[in-house]
């Protein structure tokens, strides 16, 4: 069922049980369903577009069928015409989204379009990544003086598109990984490459600084463990840096306002702390990289990463586990804990691997019983259901994982089961507890 | 005038320039010739119907090359007609081929400039020529190795700039 066929019937239910008047019910409606997205789209606008659509593509046959034909000059100005066309239209109609959004979509894009044309036209060839920049910083103006924000995501998607795309590679003008034969890439690729991460970022849209954050040091990240000038090679260092960068997403991309809600930068920690309990089977001999070193470069990236999360951690509220001094030590207790455990790698031995993975799932279990704690004292749903979801997957994969056989995991189950029937029991007393103490 | 209105007029005029500097690139007044070329991987759906092309200078292994190829990855390769000959639908055309490399061009005419591309055994020379763009129902986009030799000139900053594609015929 659709979202506003649910709304209606909510609606009509709520009139029938008198909660609301059937004037309400109508106001609730026209401004919920006037608000949906192509709200402002009549069936005739639908037809209209559907024709500009097959005129449009007629047109693009019978000229690809002629395209020879056609000379250069004659291509280029009808392509420039095209683009001021479209352009001044999408100006004109500001006020008008229906028609005006489609036709700045189309600006964005028209620079690919020419660029594309005008390779066509003269046979040009080169640098994959070129033409992708030159696009994204012809786009620049319209991103920055749009009244939308719709060019401006393209716009910062595009870039980090490029980023990604350009650095990991190794024969295009943002290179960063090593040549065939070892070379390092020129430091203007280092320069280049800063230049885009920036402009992707300056340009993302509205104070949400969460995603185009994330989108940085997940990049970093892999610069760090590519083959590029700043490449760590040891285990320690390589969690070390993944933590304390998850650690520093978490923590600067959400604001500090409340109910912040932490969703992927938190799914990635926990991903990673996850991923850190599968130390367990660590054999020093398999996983070490012969003939690899770490670079001065990355190892000094990693310390400073780290430092930066600690500091953050001393500076600046946590929401990992929301409301509450107690869940604030906590969580800075459990994101500290998580960064420090990569210590127990360098010079790891089996040993020290498995304290590693014991803590892990210490860690894991400690923040899913915290999410459940605090879920039940602040009527969090949520947060409760999260704080069983991590319990539960750590449980099912230790047990999959360390018991094998079908009697030991059984009989793990059943503690598992009757251990959360308990928490379940103690959660809900509290619960309890806390109103009826509200109540007096 | 509005700030939008200042952008379009900016990106219309990249446009315009760019657009202005190929076409003269494309009429310099520099003698034509041709190049042996060997056709691979002849299509590519995103960006339409072309050939890729590398050339017999694309692995440039004459005078200084393998030595200046393999310290610069920007360099110069001169281009010169040795006698060989490939028969064209136009009647006998000489084919250019790469003869040294220098990482500065001689105050001559026939160098090139190029741009190292990394490959395996060896790294060979990209020169901006490697896209034959052409019509759908063009018989060249089936070229095979060997099959068809490239027209290209030199423009005024030493690139080379591709003009057609022709297929050579049987002596």
């Amino acid at each position: 069922m659709s979202y506003y066929k649910k709304l209606k019937k909510d609606l009509l239910g709520a009139t029938a049980a008198g909660i609301i008047t059937p004037e309400q019910a109508d106001k609730v409606w026209e401004r919920s369903y006037s608000g949906r997205t192509f709200a402002s789209f009549k069936a005739v606008h639908w037809i209209a577009a559907a024709s500009g659509l097959f005129i449009a593509l007629g047109v693009i046959l019978v000229a690809a069928h002629n395209w020879d034909k056609i000379g250069d000059i004659a291509k280029m100005g009808a392509f420039l015409l095209l683009f001021a066309g479209a352009a001044e239209a999408a100006m004109r109609l500001e006020e008008k989204p229906a028609a005006a959004i489609p036709l700045e979509t189309l600006w964005f894009f028209m620079p690919a379009l020419g660029i594309g044309l005008y390779a066509q036209i003269f046979n040009l060839s080169g640098d994959p990544v070129k033409p992708y920049l030159a696009w994204a910083a012809l786009s620049v103006p319209l991103a920055l003086l749009s009244k939308r924000p719709l060019a401006s995501y393209l716009c910062s998607i595009l870039f980090f598109a490029v980023l990604y795309w350009g650095t990991l590679g190794s024969t295009n003008m943002l290179s960063l990984t090593l040549g065939r034969n070892g070379t390092l890439q020129p430091l203007w690729h280092w320069g280049l490459a800063l230049a885009v991460l920036a402009a992707g970022f300056a340009l993302y849209p509205g104070e949400k600084l969460g995603k185009p954050l994330g989108a940085a040091v997940i990049w970093l990240f892999f610069m760090l463990v590519a083959d590029t000038a700043i490449k760590v090679r040891s285990e320690a260092l390589v969690l070390l840096a993944g933590m304390s960068l998850a650690v520093l997403w978490l923590s600067w991309g959400r604001g500090e306002e409340e109910g912040a809600r932490a969703g992927l930068p938190l799914t990635v920690w926990l991903g990673a702390v996850y991923a850190m309990t599968f130390f367990w089977h660590y054999r020093p001999d398999t996983y070490h990289l012969h003939g690899q070193n770490n670079t001065p470069l990355g190892t000094l990236i990693t310390w400073a990463a780290f430092a930066g999360a600690l500091i953050t951690l001393a500076v600046r509220k946590q929401r990992l586990l929301p409301e509450g001094k107690t869940e604030d030590h906590l969580a800075k207790g459990l994101l500290a804990a998580s960064m420090l455990c990569a210590f127990l790698l360098f010079d790891a031995n089996e040993g020290s691997a498995k304290i590693m993975a014991v803590l892990a799932n210490l860690i894991l279990a400690a923040f899913g019983a915290g999410c459940m704690i605090s879920g039940s004292r602040n009527s969090d749903e949520k947060l409760i259901n999260r704080g069983v979801l991590v319990i539960t997957l750590t449980a099912v994969t230790r047990f999959i994982d360390l018991f094998g056989g079908l009697l030991k995991s059984g009989v793990a189950f059943i503690i598992t089961g009757l251990a959360f029937a308990g928490l379940a029991y103690l959660v809900n007393r509290g619960r309890k507890a806390l109103i009826e103490a509200a109540k007096k | 005038m509005s700030k939008l209105r200042i952008a379009l007029g900016l990106q219309l005029l990249f446009f315009i320039a760019w657009g202005g500097w190929l076409l003269s690139s494309k009429n310099t007044p520099s003698p034509e010739f041709y190049l042996e070329t060997v056709p691979v991987d002849p299509r590519d759906l995103l960006s339409g119907t072309f050939v890729a092309l590398t050339y017999g200078i694309s692995s440039p292994q004459s005078g200084a090359c393998p030595a200046v190829m393999n310290s610069n990855p920007k360099f110069f390769v001169k281009l010169e007609d040795r006698g060989k000959v490939a028969d064209t639908p136009d009647g006998a055309a000489a084919v250019y081929e790469a003869t040294d490399c220098s990482k500065a061009p001689a105050n001559e005419p026939g160098w090139v400039s190029a741009t190292l591309q990394p490959g395996f055994p060896r790294p060979g020379a990209r020169y901006g020529i490697e896209r034959f763009y052409l019509n759908e129902n063009d018989p060249r986009k089936a070229a095979r190795s060997g099959s068809v030799i490239a027209k290209v000139k030199i423009d005024r900053r030493r690139q080379l700039v591709l003009l057609d594609l022709v297929k050579k015929t049987q002596p």
